[in-house]
């Protein structure tokens, strides 16, 4: 199949919006999802990002039921680990579903992993849901190692309350 | 106990540099550290650094046994989250095992919290082995929770020949 895949400009905020959420129905969240196309465009696109993002989009003639041309994303942001260095982040990897299994989710990820090389970025780290079986098997097929799995790792969050308390504690 | 914490210098990379250290001994894991303090001041102190870092600082005569001031660190850099937006994501705290129990690993913990929610941020992330029974408990007790115990997210990881193969698209 037929695909470009391009860095993302502030105009496909509006179909990046649309993705996520349709990735949130696939992780069964959909009313986690409080952010909109207002703050990816402010976020995404400035002096400072706060992240970058990759957009696949096809050709008009090949474009889904609905009318869209841009039918996956990769969104990542540059991180560091104290022991190895540059490292990235992968936030999210989405292909449409009409538009799987024809390479386009391999090379969103192959482009975010040149696109690490680039930085001298010597890691390239994400997370998966431990039921969403498909997406471990591919990217455990790639190489990929899971932490959590094998060493232990946990992520931990604080958010809401709990986040405003501690940083009152602030000297 | 009397002590201050400030943003870190170029200067701090050295005692950084030591701290990351003595934080790897205590995960078991020194003999993974790759990168220097070199690497520490162009990372962290360029036009656009990877990481941020805060530096607990105690007056001179209550320096270590062996002669440091500088007693404590974290490291934190911003990331998003294509559901709720700005996060903060804190790589690295720690605290020399002589000064702990004295409110300084909260005290940074603090601070970090404080920048996050300064620069529009509504998650604080990090990672803890869940065999580290008194960080898990630590953090516990701040009101933070486990992604990965209560939602199933794993970490996972590309790098070595993985990501040189991924950025090469041989898939």
């Amino acid at each position: 199949m037929r695909f470009t895949i391009c860095a993302a400009k502030p105009e496909d905020c509006k179909d990046i919006e649309r993705m996520i959420m349709e990735l949130a129905v696939y992780e069964k969240m959909p009313d986690q999802v409080k952010i909109s196309h207002k703050e990816l465009e402010r976020d995404g696109f400035g002096p400072n990002p706060f992240y970058q993002c990759l957009v696949a989009e096809v050709p008009e003639e090949l474009m889904s039921k609905d009318g869209h041309t841009k039918v996956g994303y990769a969104l990542f942001f540059y991180t560091y680990s104290t022991w190895k260095g540059r490292t990235v982040y992968m936030e999210d990897l989405y292909v449409m579903p009409e538009y799987r299994g024809k390479g386009i989710g391999k090379a969103l990820m192959a482009t975010v992993a040149k696109v690490a090389k680039e930085q001298h970025c010597v890691r390239l780290q994400f997370s998966v849901l431990d039921w969403n079986k498909p997406s471990l098997d591919f990217y455990l097929a790639k190489g990929a190692e899971d932490l959590t799995a094998k060493e232990g790792w946990h992520f931990l969050r604080f958010h809401g309350i709990a986040l405003d308390n501690l940083a009152q504690e602030a000297p | 106990m009397d002590f201050t914490i400030r943003a870190a210098t170029l200067e701090d990379c050295k005692d950084i540099s030591r701290m990351i250290l003595e934080l790897a001994e205590h995960e078991k894991v020194s003999d993974q550290i790759k990168i220097t303090q070199r690497d520490l001041e162009q990372d962290g102190f360029s036009k656009n650094p990877f990481f941020h870092g805060i530096i607990a600082e105690v007056p001179e005569h209550l320096k270590s046994r062996d002669g440091h001031t500088k007693v404590g660190y974290s490291l934190y850099f911003y990331t998003y989250s294509s559901w709720k937006g700005r996060a903060v994501y804190m790589e690295d705290l720690y605290v020399m095992p002589e000064f702990r129990g004295k409110g300084i690993g909260q005290a940074l913990m603090a601070k970090v919290s404080q920048l996050g929610l300064a620069a529009g941020c509504n998650q604080l992330n990090f990672t803890v082995l869940d065999w580290n029974k008194s960080s898990l408990d630590f953090y516990r007790k701040q009101g933070c929770w486990d992604v990965t115990s209560e939602l199933g997210y794993h970490c996972m990881r590309c790098e070595g020949d993985a990501l040189e193969h991924l950025a090469q698209g041989d898939l």
